[in-house]
């Protein structure tokens, strides 16, 4: 009884009163916000392949239904010179903000953004918050993902879209537009790529008396193989002239791996199946090759957990290794992080453009096999559009065809050759398109950036100012136009859901025989075990071939 | 009858002040705990990935994640050192828990108001230190080169000549003790905490009639505090072994940054969260199954500490001939 006492009758009525307003209130709000024009919608407009066109008919469809501002957002991640990655959509709104205006038309696109280190937490979220109606519009993040995210329907199919813009697409690598399809479709927009070259310490090989003219295309036509490199890693480590003869990245950095397996003919994926692969040979023969390094003292048994910016890139920069299994990003990475302990201060510092050049060889990753090319892995980023882009806008359920061809419309804009260029010559990674290729040789055009003459949003050019500052130079920009070709020798890991599952039991494996607590043969098996113990992965992997038996190495 | 019966059980139940008082914990526990379970059960039986809700929701799978459950555990090679793992960790931090918090709270107790506070303070620290921060720090101090603290300094002190890799060589000792060690910092705060508060509760009388009839620290602490902490030790036992059960946030940055052995290092909780969530699909029917099966030897490993502690006999209604 007392129960009923504890609210007196005037109470209650007063928290009716109160919750009865809060409802009426959030009704009219929601009336108003559906109301924003009157007469016939427009919630579609038939796209031409005509940006300019295109761009000025979506935003006076926009204006005629009332729409004054359209909100987006994007998000992206990674090291701190990309962050074109969302300014490069920051950039778009604000030049097609500037066509609207100058045809008279009362619309504005506003971006907000949210850049975080690891790309990998930005596709967690994106998932956690897509059926919230809180997953970006925009999000520029690799492009292995694209499997995970269109087979939910997470993602726009921009097929459609780009049926009409078809010059637009010819621009990109083609083997970059490859990588941007699950199942025949096109889902993403290649942002940047890159490649991961095998840097060769110029001062450690000449010590060794090691010659490294012309290397680059011996390695590139197969007549440098891995036993080739193996020999020179022995001599410099008994002239004594670096502790080691090769480092690589940790565990977390598979992909750098995992060109062993191509460099050994195998392959990761089949087309005709859908299906991921197991090559027996090829895996065996990577963690063979690793393992003779590592017994050798030539790569470090416990190189899978070696500390970042306390061990690896110190050790290469200071010298003290002949080759490093790096990417194109490291080197302006050395540029603007203090890894290098300068020998005559003592003090830590990052290495001049200059410095990085005299120390540092490039050149494809080495075959396993002689007479097979070089090659290198690439894991380009792609612009996605969200599959709900513009539902934070108003009349979106009638309007979201049109908000949608805006979202499309606005990557197309992040895809300007300068943009692009921008994002290369300051993050290290390398051009998708031809165009953007050549901006990076146009001599003039690159010194109006680095003296930052350039046009951008001024939000964009203040932000990016910095990274400008350090990064843009002659040396920087000749390395970009040198690495470029690698792209011809690209590969890639797979698309496939399953992948991440199968290249951490690499990485895992790959441990236990650096550490020698596994032989090769035995890792190989235990793959397969592990790969058997997961009927996902099980259904999802092929296994094909056996452990060779009369193979050795060197 | 019976159900008339309880019926109005429940109706008078609904109506007495008990209720009321009851009501807003009642609402808490079924909107935190029940809820979520029952939630939790509901996706266990559904093909629920990559939080797709709307798509995966009402589609039914029956036993398929539970089957898939076993069947990994039945045929992972690397099963048995985890399950040793999860073991011996839960047993020797729960220990290192309940006695260390335990240890701390009598110690403070004995010492003055300002030593205390200052020293339960510091005890905090590995708490209150976001756990990437915390868990970098010991990655620091165990790694196994010479940049790791602990090599530095057994080097310079000419203890050893080369660096060990703690976590990764000396197996399984090593990484369990990292792990053991990682996890029971934080948890000796806890206990500290339950434990320090229930002293201050203990009437002074006691301590102060002690000490006139020229007790020890040590019997004050065997013959008054222990004794009229058992509650509290009940409680600080079967919380922590729960906790300790499900924990794996600090070993999965530890097996992630490669400090531990990635078998000897991981614990049952850690084994689920990468079985679940390593692909790019997040499995969470799959997880919900694990999630339940854990809930269950989490129920039963509780009943069982509480009928080991004699729970029973300390909720028995006095005799009234004390």
């Amino acid at each position: 009884m007392k129960y009923y006492r504890a609210l007196s009758k005037t109470a209650g009525i007063v928290i009716a009163i109160i919750i009865i307003i809060g409802i009426a209130a959030g009704a009219y709000y929601y009336i108003q916000s559906q109301k924003t024009t009157t007469g016939k919608l427009i919630t579609f407009v038939p796209l031409t392949g005509d940006f300019h066109k295109d761009i000025i008919n979506v935003g006076k469809a926009l204006e005629q239904d009332g729409v004054k501002t359209v909100q987006f957002s994007v998000w992206s991640g990674g090291d701190p010179n990309s962050v074109m990655r969302i300014y490069g959509i920051v950039e778009a709104a604000y030049r097609i903000n500037n066509i609207w205006k100058q045809n008279n038309i009362n619309v504005e696109i506003k971006v907000s953004t949210r850049y975080v280190s690891n790309p990998n937490d930005v596709y967690e979220d994106y998932i956690n918050k897509w059926s919230l109606g809180q997953a970006p519009d925009i999000m520029a993040n690799g492009y292995t993902y694209i499997a995970s995210l269109a087979s939910e329907g997470y993602i726009l199919d921009l097929t459609p879209y780009l049926n009409n813009y078809t010059s637009f697409l010819n621009q990109f690598y083609p083997t970059l537009i490859e990588a941007m399809k699950w199942k025949g479709k096109i889902y993403g927009i290649p942002q940047d790529t890159e490649a991961r070259p095998l840097y060769i310490r110029k001062d450690v090989a000449a010590c060794a008396g090691l010659d490294l003219s012309g290397l680059a295309e011996k390695i590139k036509n197969g007549q440098f193989t891995w036993s080739d490199l193996y020999k020179w890693a022995l001599k410099v480590k008994e002239s004594g002239c670096a502790p080691w003869g090769l480092i690589h990245r940790k565990g977390s950095a598979h992909p750098d791996l995992i060109q062993f397996i191509y460099a050994f003919g195998g392959k990761l994926y089949d087309e005709k199946t859908g299906k991921l692969v197991f090559d027996k040979a090829a895996v065996y023969k990577w963690f063979t090759v690793e393992k003779t390094f590592a017994d050798h003292g030539l790569l470090p048994h416990d190189m899978m957990s070696w500390d970042w910016a306390k061990q690896i890139h110190p050790t290469v920069v200071d010298g003290k290794t002949l080759a490093f299994i790096g990417g194109t990003w490291h080197w302006f990475e050395w540029q603007t992080k203090a890894y290098y302990t300068d020998p005559k201060t003592g003090q830590q510092r990052p290495l001049t453009a200059e410095e990085v050049h005299k120390f540092f060889y490039y050149t494809l990753f080495p075959s396993g096999i002689k007479g097979k090319h070089g090659l290198t892995l690439s894991q380009p980023f792609a612009w996605m559009i969200n599959s709900k882009a513009g539902e934070q806008n108003p009349n979106y359920d009638k309007l979201k065809d049109l908000y949608h061809e805006l979202a499309f419309l606005v990557v197309v804009k992040a895809s300007d050759p300068d943009i692009i260029a921008i994002h290369s010559l300051i993050s290290g990674h390398l051009p998708v398109t031809k165009t953007a290729a050549e901006l990076i040789k146009n001599k003039t055009w690159v010194e109006e950036l680095k003296s930052l003459k350039i046009k951008l949003d001024p939000v964009v050019l203040n932000n990016i100012k910095g990274i400008i500052e350090k990064t843009v130079n002659p040396i920087n920009v000749q390395f970009l136009a040198n690495v470029t070709y690698m792209l011809e020798y690209t590969t890639f890991t797979p698309k496939h859901p399953q992948y991440p599952k199968l290249a951490s039991l690499f990485a895992e494996a790959l441990d236990q025989v650096l550490r020698d607590k596994m032989t090769p043969a035995q890792a190989v098996n235990f793959i397969v075990e592990k790969i058997k113990a997961d009927p996902d992965l099980e259904k999802s992997v092929e296994i094909v071939g056996e452990i060779p038996q009369n193979w050795t190495f060197p | 009858m019976a159900k008339s019966n309880l019926f109005s059980k429940i109706k008078g139940f609904v109506r007495s002040d008990a209720f009321i008082f009851l009501l807003p914990a009642i609402i808490l526990i079924i909107v935190f705990y029940l809820i979520p379970i029952a939630v939790s059960v509901y996706m266990s039986f559904t093909p629920l990935r990559n939080w797709n809700i709307q798509r995966y929701i009402h589609e039914f799978v029956g036993f398929e994640n539970y089957w898939r459950f076993f069947y990994m555990v039945t045929h992972d090679p690397t099963v048995q050192p985890i399950f040793i793992t999860t073991v011996v960790f839960i047993v020797v931090t729960l220990i290192v828990n309940v006695l260390g918090g335990l240890g701390l709270a009598i110690a403070t107790f004995f010492m003055g108001e300002k030593e205390a506070s200052g020293t339960q303070l510091l005890w905090l620290l590995p708490r209150m230190t976001p756990i990437a921060v915390y868990s970098m720090i010991w990655y620091y101090f165990f790694h196994g080169s010479a940049i790791g603290t602990l090599n530095s300094i057994l080097m310079a002190l000419g203890i050893i000549h080369h660096p060990i890799d703690w976590g990764q060589s000396i197996i399984p000792w090593g990484p369990w003790m990292i792990i053991i060690f990682v996890n029971g910092l934080v948890g000796v705060s806890y206990g500290m905490i339950v434990f320090t508060s229930a002293i201050s509760n203990i009437p002074k009388e006691l301590v102060i009639a002690a000490r006139v009839d020229g007790a020890s620290n040590w019997s004050i602490t065997k013959n008054i505090l222990i004794p009229l902490l058992k509650w509290h030790i009940v409680y600080v036992t079967t919380w922590q072994m729960l906790s300790l059960l499900t924990t794996y946030d600090h070993i999965f940055l530890l097996v992630e940054w490669g400090l531990v052995n990635r078998y000897w290092g991981t614990t049952w909780a850690l084994y689920i969260y990468n079985m679940a969530f390593t692909a790019a699909e997040k499995d969470l029917g799959l997880a919900a199954a694990a999630g339940v099966i854990l809930v269950i030897v989490g129920a039963v490993l509780g009943l069982l500490a509480l009928k080991i502690m004699g729970f029973d006999k300390m909720v028995k209604e006095p005799r009234g001939d004390i």
